[in-house]
């Protein structure tokens, strides 16, 4: 009997996990499908959403949810601002390095981590909320049950927003027009020119959707995390390793990288070791470049055409 | 122009005697402390409670006459630097004396370097145990080495809670790493069996798998190793598991501070944690030293501080016992230091492998409504302690 409320617990948690990391995920995958370019920001960006976060919650006792509604369109006019004026120009530039983008995001991350502790100090922070150790347990409900099982209030909450985010973002993306300009672009940029669409003006949306996303999983993390200027490089590197196994660039594929991870971390943390953890996220970073190089994406596509 | 070569070389002279005459009065310290990077904070307030001590030792009259001066040289918690600066003290500015530093690492750095100099070195913080077990014959430490630190504890779960078994969770860092080893060490020697004995990765999101694990295990006893942030959000989590033990008890460090208890909330209430100081503890001066320092700072000094705050006076008496301040007479000044100081009695022993080693009483608070409490030893404590603790379903 243990032995399955330990494996139901882990399960549970690792898909929560997961899900607050598909979002992460999401984003910087989105951002690499139009632009062809590793967000190596992406965590950092994050990190000024939670900074934003924390401020209104300390300053305004703003919570943490509804600063969502708040983080997330600053980030995103400011996700304008830096495509127009830092990656336009930059990618225009005829240069020896291909990869001139992925220097500059990474640039960019020094300098807001770095922005971060000279403003707020390194000072480590965190959002008290009243309901932070919250939960709803399965024996309060079901008296009887022969196992225990605990759902956080402010991890289901995280949860649930994330799931309602990630399917706006689907019928953003399927629906609309812009969503569909994203997707065309996505697929092929010289295409997409033909068909009429601006490349340039899709861009600069999409890198602003992006960072909408990691803002609102920013939000979403700081109740059930905390705050430092050099957090980003850890998010940072599971959006990076969800872009991957998703298959560069598909948001499908994210969404399900980031729950695999999820899971996979949790269950390596209850089985082998908790600091065992980062290593299996990057063995299986490097077991899908070997084995799956086209991502989860190649999978779906696999299936599609045989249909 | 006779007169005038007169004048001059009269003005020149007056000048000279009351540079001396100044010099006469005053008596410049070198401090080495991190003052920026990641160790800033500790290095902070250690500055800060120097300086208090600072006042109030030149406020009665300095040291022999002499009123103490502070320059705090940032050593940004490197070794390399710590040792330049000290090489710089000793060699160019001839000071009879070195203390301070905050990280074991550079410590231990400065130590190399006083014991080859053969001028005496006075450890504040660093808490590693190899910095006196070296024999250095110069080497004195103030505060209690990590093996020491959960003395107090253990000699409270031995009398009150007579544990069987003990679950270990700790960071997989130098600190926390060797924080459980001592704990393996001891939690043996007094009979426990260890159930759980499990690290992670600083900066973790998700306990819960670990602390699943623990569940399952049913340990008496839950130690953790842990900074402020990693150990708020495990007992937030213990909570939300409902992992009820006879005790939740921290090794000193992230558990032992203020912001423990405004980050994990009502999930902190009757944890213990094993620390070395306390603000309300019953050392002649430790409440005075702790108000002041809230009044300037707003906050109460960390164990930090503390240790800071004494290590001044202990300079103070030793430079004031020392026949000269020869190397060897100063040394022979901190072999019969015997005093009581904000931190806790001082004398610098040999024994056990350590030399010139502070050995003192480890203290164990607990978060009682909302509040640190010092509750063992017994003679220290500030509230009786609570136990047995109260099961977390029963908690409301």
């Amino acid at each position: 009997m243990e032995q399955y409320e330990l494996f139901l617990q882990t399960l549970i948690a690792g898909f929560m996990l997961g899900g607050l990391y598909a979002l992460i995920g999401l984003g910087m995958a989105l951002i690499m499908g139009v632009m062809r370019v590793i967000n190596l920001a992406h965590g950092d960006f994050m990190m000024i959403a939670m900074y934003i976060a924390y401020w209104l919650f300390t300053l305004f006792e703003i919570d943490p949810y509804v600063s969502v509604f708040i983080a997330a369109p600053a980030l995103f006019l400011f996700g304008l601002v830096i495509q127009k004026y830092l990656l336009t120009p930059v990618m225009k530039v005829e240069s020896i390095l291909p990869h001139n983008l992925v220097i500059l995001t990474v640039g960019l991350a020094m300098v807001f981590s770095n922005l971060a502790t000279v403003f707020f100090t390194g000072d480590y922070r965190s959002t008290p909320v009243s309901y932070a150790s919250n939960a709803w347990y399965l024996t309060d409900y079901w008296p009887e049950s022969p196992i225990e099982l605990s759902l956080s209030m402010p991890w289901t909450l995280s949860f649930v927003v994330a799931v309602i985010i990630t399917i706006a973002l689907w019928i953003f993306l399927t629906k609309t027009d812009t969503g569909k300009s994203i997707r065309a672009t996505a697929q092929d940029v010289d295409a997409a020119l033909l068909l009429g669409v601006n490349v340039n003006r899709v861009r600069m949306v999409t890198f602003g959707i992006g960072l909408v996303l990691v803002a609102a999983a920013g939000c979403l993390f700081i109740p059930i995390y905390y705050l430092y200027p050099a957090l980003g490089k850890q998010f940072t590197n599971v959006g990076f390793v969800i872009t991957v196994i998703g298959g560069m660039g598909s948001t499908n594929g994210a969404v399900i990288g980031g729950l695999i991870l999820g899971i996979f971390e949790s269950m390596t943390a209850t089985y082998i070791g908790m600091g065992w953890a980062p290593v299996g996220r990057f063995a299986i970073f490097v077991a899908a470049l070997i084995f799956l190089p086209g991502g989860i994406a190649s999978i779906i596509r696999r299936r599609r055409l045989g249909k | 122009m006779k007169r005038l070569s007169i004048f001059v070389t009269l003005i020149f002279i007056v000048s000279l005697f009351s540079v001396s005459a100044y010099a006469q009065e005053v008596l410049k310290l070198g401090i080495p402390l991190p003052l920026t990077g990641t160790n800033a904070k500790f290095g902070e307030i250690e500055k800060k409670s120097y300086e208090i001590a600072k006042e109030e030792i030149n406020a009665r009259g300095g040291i022999k006459g002499k009123k103490i001066v502070l320059e705090f040289e940032d050593s940004q918690g490197k070794p390399e630097v710590a040792r330049s600066i000290v090489e710089r003290l000793i060699d160019v500015k001839k000071q009879p004396v070195v203390f301070g530093e905050y990280s074991s690492s550079c410590s231990k750095a400065v130590a190399a370097v006083a014991e080859e100099r053969k001028i005496p070195y006075l450890v504040v913080t660093g808490a590693t145990d190899d910095i006196t077990q070296q024999k250095y014959k110069y080497v004195f430490r103030l505060n209690p080495t990590n093996a020491y630190y959960a003395k107090g504890l253990m000699s409270f779960l031995d009398t009150v809670v007579k544990p069987k078994t003990i679950a270990i969770l700790y960071e997989s860092s130098d600190f926390g790493t060797s924080g459980a080893e001592d704990m393996v060490h001891q939690a043996k020697k007094a009979g426990m069996q260890v159930l759980v004995k499990e690290q992670y990765e600083k900066g973790a999101v998700d306990f819960r798998p670990i602390l699943s694990k623990v569940k399952a295990a049913k340990p008496d006893v839950i130690y953790m190793v842990s900074y402020v942030m990693d150990a708020a959000l495990l007992m937030r989590q213990i909570k939300e598991l409902r992992i009820d033990a006879k005790l939740y008890a921290g090794g000193a460090a992230g558990f032992a501070i203020p912001e423990f208890i405004q980050n994990a909330k009502e999930a902190s209430e009757l944890v213990m944690t094993a620390t070395l100081w306390s603000p309300q503890i019953a050392y002649p001066g430790a409440r005075e030293f702790a108000e002041k320092y809230k009044k300037l700072y707003k906050d109460y000094p960390s164990y930090h501080g503390a240790e800071a705050y004494s290590a001044l006076y202990v300079i103070k008496d030793v430079l004031t016992r020392a026949k000269s301040w020869k190397s060897e007479d100063i040394r022979a000044a901190f072999k019969s230091t015997k005093m009581m100081t904000a931190f806790g009695p001082v004398k610098f022993e040999d024994k056990e492998g350590y030399t010139n080693q502070n050995f003192m009483d480890t203290l164990v608070m607990q978060v009682i409504k909302g509040k640190h409490e010092t509750i063992w030893p017994l003679k220290y404590a500030s509230a009786k302690y609570v136990y047995p603790i109260t099961k977390w379903r029963e908690r409301r």
